[in-house]
Order: structure tokens, then C-alpha cells, then sequence
């Protein structure tokens, strides 16, 4: 009861000051209200994203189709609200997936050291020579494109900076006279490693996830541009995009690749503002 | 010193080996046979074919590790493969490919170092200026806006309205000369870059706003130096070393930010050639064009090693 109080007030004060952080507000609100938007799509647009109309090809915005139409007269608006959907489930899952990975792993190389750590460190290493992008046209080639494989490949190619995070810290806080004081009451390793030491590492975890969503909607969209991301017939906000690889797409019909183009950025940029404030409030040494 | 750089150098190639050993593994487990695509098929499915001979004179019956060192001496005689696609030597197709990304891969972090350098530290000394608020908006805009959109903008303002630029490709048939390669190369290395920038200088004017705090600064200005001299050579040497390494770490995002880059730009680089190759699933080019960006990107953070050791007179040599 007492701790539950004390934990409320602790999440209260950290909102508080997160609260007056005004940028981390201002990030806070664009996100809020675009995924409210993704959220209530169906109220807010008559169309379905996938109705193709051969009757109003490219039409340019209208009053019937506030944002026009595409190549194969589908509703842009309706698109793009219903492409947040699925593009911010992506980089969401995609961060927490890497997040968790990292964790797990960070957790047992940062506590018990020895052979596993060093390997895992060097293994790390080595993904990290590899740029992201890379790593995941590989995985396309083998695993093939996929919106659960296009999460599961974010997945295992991110877990390398939550890994190195969770790792030092652990090497700090394996010292510290309260894990020693668990040990001393016969407490098991596990125990102690997921539920006394693993809670204090959450803060800097949770701003990476953060701001690893915002990495993570860029990568895909930016792999769906490519076409080798979500497969083309699932609406996200990089499938809108490609279109607009050809030169006459990019003068004549700006209301193709304008607007996607604008609500990642948008997206991002909240995601970003959020994660810097969240990381101001939770991890100030950094 | 050329002590020093030696053991630095020596000691990336256990990461190229090992690099080497992922992409073989990698390459081993592309579905189907290596000799399925030589064969023709009905060859193969006649009853006195004997594949097992075949396998035999193809080297293919070999355990792993002998075949491993076959593959691997070869490389090192640049004998890289062929493509599964149309058969040609996967060397020839680099040979045309690869001076094009590093050109463009060069520019995008010279641009992008210097410009970013250079406006952070601007920021940091004019603090709160109308100069510095700009930066924050460029800096705002570098991390949140995706490569391809800022390169589509670009395009449509630069190529197509106002007619300045062309709208792609590395040079125009018939062209020659250092002008018209500038000319080509300027708008896609700046987009590149644009991100790289961003975060340099943030970051540069972060810690440049922490080094003007310390007292050994606050000495250099009591001492009646000119402030120019107290920024350049007491803040700014000092301010640096995290910037580098910043710049150390962002490197495989800017090499990988080529394939996008080139697919926007028409760039006939490495990244179009990845691309393609991943469409076909030919796998032996895949392979090798991730092994060379995995390469360019460790001899990257070795030359900005050398970079850093060469600056901070705190790196021993011995």
C-alpha cells in the first residue's frame, strides 16, 4: 500500500516535470493527436483505403477527396490515415521487439560477465559494422517481405544499442550494497537479476524506445519507398511515397508524396521532441 | 606513431575476417544448389546423370572449412563471383559501381562534417542569436525528415522549378570535366548528408557551450587573449573529441543511406546494384556488395581513428 502511494507520486512528479518541459509537450500533442487520427480513420473518412476506383484516376485535391486521388483512384486521405495505423504499429513493435531483445541479453551478459559477455559484446560489435539498412535488405532476401517479418527483422537488427545500455548499466549496479543485501537474505540470481537490478535500467530502456519508434517509422518508410518494405498492397505511409520514384509523379501530382511525406515528418519530429523531454525527466545524466 | 598505426590498423582485420566468415555462412545458406543453376534441368533430371561426380569436380563434396578457404583465397585474388541473374562477374559489375558510392559517400561527409562543424560552432558563439535559433530549425527538421522526401523536395525546388541542378545520374552522355561532376553531385551529397549535419551540429554546439563554461577558459580570457584564439585553440580542440566520435558512429548510417539516396537520384552506385539484387534474390551479389559496405565502413572508423589520434595529443602513440 505504502510503496504503491510512494511509486504514484513518483510517476506524478516525473508527468509534472515533464509537464512544463514545453517542446516535450508540443511532441507529446502532435503524437497523441495523429494516432487519435489513425485511431477514429473510419469517422473521418467516407473511403476505404484499398477501393480502387479506375473512374477518378490522379485527380487533384477536391472537395469530394480533400487530398486527391492516386494512380488507381483510391483516396489519399483515407491512405494516409489508415497507412499511420499500420506504419506506427511497425516502428512501435519494432523498437519494443529490439528493446526486449536487447534487454534479455544485456541483462544476463551484464551480470554474470565471463565468456557469454565477451562474446556477445564482440557479436554486438559486429552488427553494429553493419548499416541497418543493409542488414535488413539481407533479412528481406532470406526471410521475404512481410509486415511480421518487415517487425521481426527491425527487431533482431535493433537490439544491439539497448543491449550495450542495459549491459553497462548492470555492470555499474551489480556493485551496488542492495544487490549485496539480496544476496545476504539468500535471494536467487534470477530474482535479483530480473526483479531487484532490471527496474533501475527501465528509465534510459524507455527513452531509447522512444526514439528508436521514430528510427524505426523512417526505416520503413524508407524501405517501403524502396518497395521493399510492407508489401504494396497494405497502405502505410512509405507505400504512399513510392509512387512518387517517377520524375512526372514528383512535378504534376505533389498531392501523391506531399502529404505521407509531411505526416512522417511530422510523426518523427513529435516522437523526437517527446523522447528528448522523457529522457531529460528519466535519465538526466545522459 | 607509424607504430601506433600499424597495431590500429592490424587490428580491424580479425573484424574484416570475421565479416568475411558471415557473409560465406550467409552465402551457404541460399536455398537451392550452386550447381542447379549450371546444369541445365533436364540434364538433371536424366536417369544416368551422376551429380555426386559432378559435385566431386566442382570442388562442392569439400568440407565447409576447405571450401571456406578456396572461396576466401580467391577473393583475395578478386575472383568475387558471378551473378545469378545474367552471369557476369560480380568484380566487373563493382569495378563500374563502387568509384561511383564512394564519391558520393566522400562528398556526403565532407559536406556534411565541415558544414555541421562549422554552423555548431557559429551557434555555440553566438548563442540565442538569430543564427543559432535558424540552426536549431535546420537541426529539428535533419533528424525528423526521411532522406527520400527531403531529396523529392529538393528535386522539385532545385531541378524542376527552378532548373538550376539536373534532376540525376552522375554525368550527362557525352559530358566530361570536374564542373559538370560538382554540378551532379552536389544535390544528392548535400541530401545525404543533411542528417549528418544536423546531429554534428547539435552536437557540436552542445559541447561547445560546455567547454566555454570551464575555468581553463575563463584563464584564456583573463590572460587577454583574443577571443577568436580562446575559441579555436583552447574551446574548440578540446570540444571535438566527442564530436568525432559522433561522427565515428553515424558512419554506417550514412554509408547505408546511400542505397535510398541513389534510388532517388538515379545514382549509378552500389546501392541500385544492391537493390536489384535483392528484387532477383541474387544472393552471391548481395552477398559481397554488404561485405564491401561492412568493409567501407570499418576502414571509415579506422581513418577517423587516425583522425582523432593525430588531434588529441592525449593518444599515445607508443
Amino acid at each position: 500500500m505504502v510503496t504503491k502511494a510512494v511509486k504514484s507520486s513518483l510517476a506524478l512528479r516525473n508527468w509534472e516535470k515533464l509537464r512544463r518541459n514545453k517542446l516535450a509537450m508540443i511532441g507529446f500533442c502532435i503524437v497523441a493527436f495523429m494516432i487519435l487520427c489513425a485511431v477514429c480513420a473510419p469517422l473521418l473518412t467516407p473511403y476505404s483505403p484499398t477501393d480502387i476506383d479506375l473512374g477518378s484516376r490522379i485527380k487533384p485535391p477536391s472537395l469530394s477527396h480533400p487530398l486527391g486521388t492516386d494512380k488507381l483512384g483510391r483516396d489519399v486521405l483515407s491512405r494516409l490515415l489508415y497507412g499511420a495505423r499500420v506504419s506506427i504499429l511497425i516502428g512501435l513493435s519494432g523498437a519494443l521487439g529490439g528493446a526486449v531483445i536487447g534487454t534479455i541479453i544485456g541483462c544476463i551478459s551484464g551480470y554474470f560477465g565471463g565468456w557469454f559477455d565477451k562474446v556477445m559484446l564482440r557479436v554486438s560489435e559486429i552488427f553494429m559494422t553493419f548499416p541497418q539498412i543493409i542488414l535488413v535488405l539481407i533479412l528481406v532476401v532470406y526471410f521475404g517481405q512481410g509486415l511480421m517479418n518487415l517487425i521481426f527483422i527491425f527487431s533482431i537488427s535493433g537490439w544491439p544499442g539497448t543491449y550495450r545500455l542495459v549491459r553497462g548499466k548492470f555492470f555499474s549496479l551489480r556493485e551496488e550494497n542492495y544487490v549485496e543485501a539480496c544476496r545476504a537474505y539468500g535471494i536467487g540470481e534470477l530474482s535479483i537479476m530480473f526483479r531487484h537490478i532490471l527496474p533501475n535500467t527501465f528509465s534510459p530502456v524507455i527513452v531509447t524506445v522512444t526514439l528508436s519508434t521514430a528510427g524505426y517509422i523512417l526505416a520503413e518508410s524508407g524501405l517501403s519507398f524502396l518497395g521493399l518494405g510492407v508489401p504494396s498492397g497494405i497502405p502505410t505511409w512509405g507505400n504512399i511515397i513510392n509512387s512518387a520514384k517517377a520524375i512526372d509523379v514528383i512535378s504534376n501530382n505533389p498531392w501523391l508524396w506531399l502529404p505521407p511525406g509531411l505526416a512522417i515528418s511530422l510523426f518523427v519530429l513529435g516522437v523526437n521532441f517527446f523522447g528528448d523531454g522523457l529522457r531529460d525527466v528519466l535519465d538526466p545524466n545522459q | 606513431m607509424l607504430k601506433y598505426f600499424t597495431f590500429r590498423f592490424l587490428s580491424i582485420i580479425p573484424m574484416l575476417f570475421v565479416v568475411t566468415i558471415i557473409i560465406f555462412i550467409g552465402l551457404q545458406l541460399t536455398p537451392g544448389d550452386p550447381l542447379t543453376y549450371l546444369i541445365p534441368p533436364e540434364l538433371l533430371a536424366s536417369a544416368n546423370f551422376d551429380l555426386a561426380s559432378y559435385k566431386k569436380a566442382m570442388g562442392l563434396d569439400a568440407p565447409l572449412y576447405v571450401q571456406f578457404f578456396r572461396w576466401f583465397s580467391g577473393m583475395l585474388q578478386g575472383k568475387l563471383g558471378y551473378s545469378l541473374v545474367d552471369g557476369t562477374s560480380i568484380a566487373t559489375m563493382l569495378g563500374h559501381r563502387l568509384p561511383a558510392t564512394l564519391e558520393l559517400a566522400a562528398a556526403a561527409l565532407i559536406i556534411s562534417s565541415v558544414l555541421g562543424i562549422v554552423l555548431g560552432l557559429i551557434s555555440s558563439v553566438r548563442q540565442n542569436s538569430a543564427a543559432d535559433y535558424g540552426n536549431t530549425v535546420i537541426g529539428i527538421i535533419g533528424i525528423s525528415i526521411p532522406e527520400f522526401f527531403l531529396g523529392i523536395i529538393a528535386i522539385q525546388i532545385f531541378s524542376i522549378k527552378l532548373g538550376w541542378l539536373p534532376v540525376g545520374g552522375r554525368l550527362d552522355y557525352g559530358e566530361s570535366g570536374f564542373l559538370s561532376l560538382l554540378k551532379h553531385v552536389a544535390m544528392p551529397a548535400l541530401v545525404l548528408g543533411f542528417s549528418l549535419t544536423a546531429a554534428l551540429m547539435r552536437y557540436t554546439r552542445g559541447t561547445m557551450l560546455d567547454v566555454l563554461g570551464k575555468d581553463y577558459v575563463k584563464t584564456a580570457r583573463s590572460k587577454g587573449l583574443p577571443e577568436w584564439k580562446v575559441i579555436v585553440k583552447h574551446a574548440f580542440r578540446n570540444a571535438l573529441m566527442p564530436v568525432i566520435l559522433l561522427l565515428c558512429f553515424r558512419l554506417p548510417m550514412l554509408i547505408g543511406g546511400t542505397v535510398i539516396i541513389e534510388s532517388v537520384f538515379g545514382w549509378p552506385g552500389m546501392g541500385g546494384m544492391l537493390l536489384n539484387a535483392v528484387s532477383a534474390k541474387d544472393y552471391p551479389v548481395v552477398m559481397i556488395a554488404t561485405m564491401l559496405t561492412a568493409f567501407m565502413v570499418l576502414l571509415a572508423s579506422f581513418l577517423v581513428d587516425l583522425l582523432t589520434a593525430l588531434l588529441d595529443p592525449r593518444v599515445r602513440f607508443d
